[in-house]
C-alpha cells in the first residue's frame, strides 16, 4: 500500500516550492542514476492562494486526488478522523504580507499547529515536512519542534542547500575544530539569506562537542562591512577561498570573460549593491560571517578554517531551473523520513536558523545593533552520516 | 629525436591561438594564465609566465590586444616562429599551447570546420627542428579534422620526443556524483548521453565515454568499426535496442537539464515518443573496442544541455553513472570553469614535462570523430577503423576535478 500523504501548501504553481517538490511524489524524480518513484500517494491537497496558473485542479484531476478547504479536512481526507501517513507543510511564494523587519509572514506555524491540533483529537500523529525555516518567528518555531516532541511525530524542516550536490564533494569531519567559518551568498532577505544560514550551519553544526547554541548576532550593512573586513572581523583569506569556488562573479568577467581574484583587485567593494554581513557567535566561542554580496557573485560557497586541515571551501550547487534538481536531493530526505519514521537530521538546525536569521533582522532594525541571544540555547548534534548528494 | 630539456624553476609558454574573443577557448585558456583562476580553495597564479601570444584572426570583437596592454609581460608576434622564438632565431619557450577553436575557417563537404591545428603544429616542430630542441605541447580539443595529419601530429611528438597533450575539459571538470571507473573495471556496455552537433560536441561526448571506459580491464585496445545513426534511423535503432535502454535512461537521469516533456512540470521523465517530439535530430555513434567492448554516444539536441555517462560494469545490479557538469556560461554562470583543471593539467605537464594523461586518449576519440563523421557522410554505413587500434593504459590516478 502506498503511503497516504497530505499536502498543505501556500500557492501550486509552474516552479512554486509546492510544484517541483509535490510534483515530485506524482511524476517521480532522479535518485541515483534512476527516475525514482516513491511509493506514496498524494490523497489531499490543501492550497491557500490559487492565483492566474493555478495548477492545483489540474493535478488533482490528474493524478485523483482532492484538493479541500480547510487543513484539518485535508489530513482527515473529509472524514473525521486522521486518514494520511504523513504530511508536506510547502509555505513558500504566494502573496503574504512582511513585517517590519522585512521577513514573509508565511503562515507555517498556524498551519503546523492546526496539523497538531488534528493530531491530538484524533489521538494519533504522523510525520511532518516542513519546506524551508519553521517560521519567521523563533518562538512559533520553538512551539512547532516542542509539540512534535510532546506528540512523538518526526520533523524534517529546512532547505535544500544542505542536501545538494557540492564543488568540490566535501564534508567536515564529525568533531573537527573550527576556528572561523564564511558563507557567501546573493539574493534578497528573507529568502536567500535563509538558505545561505542554514548551508553554514549544515556545516559548522559538525564541529567539536556538537552544536551548543549562538549567544550573540549582529546585521550590518554597506561600508561597515568592508571596515568589519579591514578589521579582521571576518577573514580575506575565507572570502578569498569562499570565492575561488564561485562559477558567478560579475562585473569585469560578464563585460569581457576574464577570471577575477575578487578580494584582491579591488572590484568588491565597487561591484556589491547594498553587502550584508551576518556576525553569528556560537556559545563555544566560534564566530562565523554571512556575507549577502549581491552584485558580486550570484552562487552559495563556504570556507572555513579548520585545525589541522586548513581552510575547506566548497560551492553548495543550485542546479539550474527548471530541473531544480536540488529539490529531487530533498524530496529524497522528505521520502526518506516517511519511510522510517525518523528524520535523517535533526530540526534543531532549521529551528536554530530560523532563530538567527530572526535575530539578525531584529539587528538590522535597531540600528545594526549586537544583539544577546541567550533564547538560541539549542543543542543538537550533527548527523554521523553526510546527508548531500553524492552517490 | 631532439632533447627534450629539463623543465626550467618557472617555464616561458607561447599561445598559438586561432582568434581571441569573449567566450572563446583562447580566452577561457589564455586567461587562466594571465589573470589565474579559483583552485583548490584559492585565487591560483601558475607558476609560469605566458610571454609570447601569436592570433591567427583578429575580429572586431578581439580581446588580445587588450589582454597584452594589461600584461605587458606578454608579446604579440605576428608569426608562430616569432612567437616560439620571441621574435629571435631560436626557440625562446619551455611550452606551447594550441588553441585552434573558433574563428572564422571553412568547412569541407562532410561538415567538417578545417580548424588549422595540424597547420599551426607543423610551424611549431619546424621551430623545434630548426632550433634544435623540443618542449611540451598542449593541443586543445582533438588533433585534426583530417585523420591522417592526427596521426601524424602524434608521431612526430613520439620521434621528437617531446610530452604532448590534448583533449577535452569533459574529463578533467566536476562530476555529479563525484565518482571515478574503478580501476580494471569489467564493463559491459557504455553510453553518454549528450548535447550539440556534428563535428563539435560529439567530440566531447566522446570523451566523456574513453576518460571513463580506458580504465577497464586491460586498458584500452582501440576502436573496430563505427556507426552512425541519425534522424529516422537513430529511432529505429533506439528502438531495437542497439544500445542498452536502460543505460541511456541511467545517464539521462543524471542530467540537470532534462527538457520538461509537458508544459507545467519542471522534472518529468521522457517518454519515448515525448523524446522523438523533443529531439529533431538525434545522432549515435554506435562503435566497437578491439576487446569487444561497445559504446554509444548519444547527441540529444533538445533533451538536454549536459555530458552525462553511464555504464554496465560487472558485479553492479544497477548501472554505473554520473554527470559530467560543466558550470556553463549559457545563462547558468559566468565563467566557464571547466577550463581551471584543464589548464591545470596543463601546467603539471609544462612543470614536470610529462604528459598528465595519455594523448593516445585523443588520438582515439580524435579518430572515432572522424570515424562518426565519415559514417554519417556515407549514409550511416558501418565504417570499418583498423587504423584506430590504438592501445594505452590510463593514468593510475583520477584526473577529474575533486579538490
Amino acid at each position: 500500500m502506498p503511503q497516504r500523504i497530505a499536502v498543505i501548501t501556500t500557492v501550486y504553481r509552474y516552479l512554486s516550492h509546492a510544484q517541483h517538490e509535490a510534483d515530485r511524489i506524482l511524476v517521480g524524480y532522479p535518485r541515483q542514476g534512476r527516475w525514482h518513484r516513491p511509493d506514496m500517494k498524494i490523497v489531499s491537497l490543501y492550497v491557500d492562494q490559487k492565483p492566474e496558473g493555478d495548477l492545483s485542479a489540474t493535478r488533482a484531476r490528474e493524478f485523483g486526488f482532492q484538493v479541500y478547504p480547510t487543513i484539518a479536512e485535508a489530513l482527515r481526507c473529509g472524514g473525521d478522523k486522521l486518514a494520511v501517513d504523513a504530511v508536506m507543510i510547502i509555505g513558500e511564494h504566494g502573496d503574504y504580507p512582511r513585517n517590519e523587519k522585512g521577513q514573509i509572514l508565511y503562515p507555517r506555524y498556524e498551519w503546523f499547529k492546526q496539523c497538531v491540533e488534528v493530531f491530538e483529537k484524533d489521538g494519533r500523529a504522523v510525520p511532518v515536512f516542513n519546506d524551508k525555516n519553521l517560521s519567521y518567528s523563533f518562538e512559533k518555531a520553538k512551539w512547532m519542534v516542542d509539540a512534535s516532541r510532546r506528540l512523538g511525530f518526526p520533523v524534517l524542516a529546512g532547505s535544500s542547500l544542505p542536501v545538494t550536490w557540492r564543488l568540490p564533494d566535501i564534508e567536515l569531519p564529525l568533531g573537527c575544530e573550527i576556528e572561523e567559518a564564511l558563507m557567501v551568498g546573493e539574493g534578497e532577505s528573507d529568502a536567500m539569506d535563509y538558505h545561505a544560514l542554514e548551508a553554514l550551519q549544515s556545516m559548522v553544526e559538525r564541529r567539536k562537542n556538537g552544536e551548543t547554541g549562538v549567544k550573540a548576532v549582529q546585521l550590518i550593512e554597506d561600508d561597515a562591512v568592508w571596515k568589519a573586513g579591514d578589521a579582521g572581523r571576518w577573514s580575506r583569506e575565507l572570502l578569498t577561498a569562499a570565492l575561488s569556488r564561485s562559477d558567478t562573479p560579475q562585473g569585469l568577467t560578464v563585460k569581457d570573460g576574464r577570471t577575477q581574484d575578487l578580494v584582491h583587485n579591488g572590484e568588491l567593494a565597487r561591484l556589491a549593491r547594498n553587502p550584508w554581513a551576518y556576525f553569528i557567535e556560537y556559545a563555544d566561542g566560534l564566530k562565523a560571517t554571512l556575507l549577502m554580496l549581491n552584485g558580486v557573485v550570484a552562487d552559495f560557497n563556504f570556507a572555513a578554517r579548520v585545525k589541522e586541515l586548513g581552510v575547506q571551501s566548497t560551492q553548495f550547487l543550485l542546479t539550474p531551473e527548471p530541473n531544480v534538481t536540488y529539490s529531487a536531493c530533498l524530496i529524497g530526505k522528505v521520502e526518506e523520513m516517511f519511510t522510517t519514521g525518523k528524520a535523517p537530521y535533526p530540526v534543531e538546525r532549521t529551528l536554530i536558523v530560523s532563530g538567527i536569521l530572526e535575530s539578525c533582522l531584529t539587528s538590522h532594525n535597531q540600528g545594526h545593533k549586537q544583539l544577546e541571544t541567550p533564547h538560541l540555547n539549542v543543542r543538537y548534534s550533527a548527523p554521523r552520516e553526510s546527508q548531500h548528494c553524492r552517490t | 629525436m631532439l632533447p627534450a630539456q629539463p623543465a626550467p624553476a618557472r617555464p616561458k609558454l607561447a599561445a598559438i591561438c586561432t582568434i581571441y574573443f569573449r567566450m572563446s577557448h583562447s580566452q577561457h585558456i589564455v586567461d587562466r594564465f594571465l589573470d589565474g583562476y579559483g583552485w583548490n580553495g584559492t585565487h591560483h597564479h601558475p607558476p609560469m609566465d605566458l610571454v609570447a601570444l601569436y592570433v591567427d584572426q583578429v575580429g572586431n570583437d578581439d580581446l588580445s590586444r587588450e589582454r597584452a596592454a594589461r600584461h605587458p609581460e606578454m608579446k604579440i608576434y605576428p608569426t608562430i616562429a616569432d612567437a616560439l622564438t620571441l621574435g629571435g632565431r631560436k626557440l625562446a619557450v619551455d611550452g606551447v599551447v594550441l588553441v585552434g577553436e573558433h574563428g572564422h575557417y571553412p568547412r569541407n563537404e562532410k561538415g567538417q570546420t578545417k580548424y588549422p591545428r595540424y597547420e599551426f603544429f607543423e610551424q611549431i616542430v619546424k621551430v623545434f627542428r630548426d632550433s634544435g630542441r623540443s618542449v611540451p605541447i598542449f593541443n586543445d580539443k582533438h588533433l585534426s579534422w583530417n585523420w591522417d595529419w592526427a596521426k601524424e601530429m602524434y608521431e612526430t611528438s613520439r620521434s621528437m620526443g617531446f610530452a604532448f597533450m590534448a583533449g577535452s575539459s569533459l574529463p578533467v571538470t566536476w562530476r555529479t556524483p563525484s565518482v571515478e571507473m574503478p580501476a580494471g573495471a569489467k564493463i559491459r556496455e557504455a553510453v553518454s548521453v549528450c548535447y550539440g552537433g556534428v563535428d563539435s560536441y560529439d567530440f566531447h561526448g566522446l570523451e566523456t565515454i574513453q576518460c571513463m571506459v580506458e580504465r577497464r580491464r586491460g586498458g584500452e585496445s582501440g576502436v573496430k568499426w563505427v556507426r552512425a545513426y541519425r534522424g529516422k534511423n537513430f529511432w529505429n535503432a533506439y528502438q531495437e535496442g542497439v544500445w542498452p535502454r536502460d543505460l541511456m535512461e541511467a545517464a539521462l537521469c543524471r542530467s540537470h537539464t532534462l527538457k520538461p516533456a509537458r508544459p507545467s512540470f519542471n522534472d518529468i521523465f521522457p517518454t519515448a515518443d515525448d523524446m522523438r517530439r523533443l529531439v529533431n535530430d538525434p545522432v549515435a555513434y554506435h562503435y566497437e573496442h578491439e576487446d569487444g567492448l561497445k559504446c554509444t554516444m548519444l547527441l540529444l539536441e533538445g533533451l538536454v544541455r549536459d555530458f552525462n555517462f553511464a555504464a554496465r560494469i560487472d558485479g553492479r545490479a544497477e548501472p554505473f553513472s554520473t554527470q559530467l557538469y560543466l558550470p556553463m556560461p549559457d545563462g547558468r554562470t559566468t565563467l566557464a570553469n571547466f577550463f581551471s583543471p584543464l589548464v591545470n593539467s596543463m601546467e603539471q605537464m609544462f612543470l614536470t614535462g610529462k604528459p598528465t594523461y595519455p594523448v593516445e586518449r585523443t588520438l582515439l576519440t580524435t579518430g572515432l570523430t572522424a570515424a562518426g563523421v565519415e559514417s554519417l557522410y556515407r549514409n550511416q554505413a558501418r565504417v570499418e577503423t583498423p587504423h584506430l587500434a590504438i592501445g594505452y593504459q590510463p593514468t593510475k590516478e583520477s584526473t577529474f576535478w575533486r579538490t
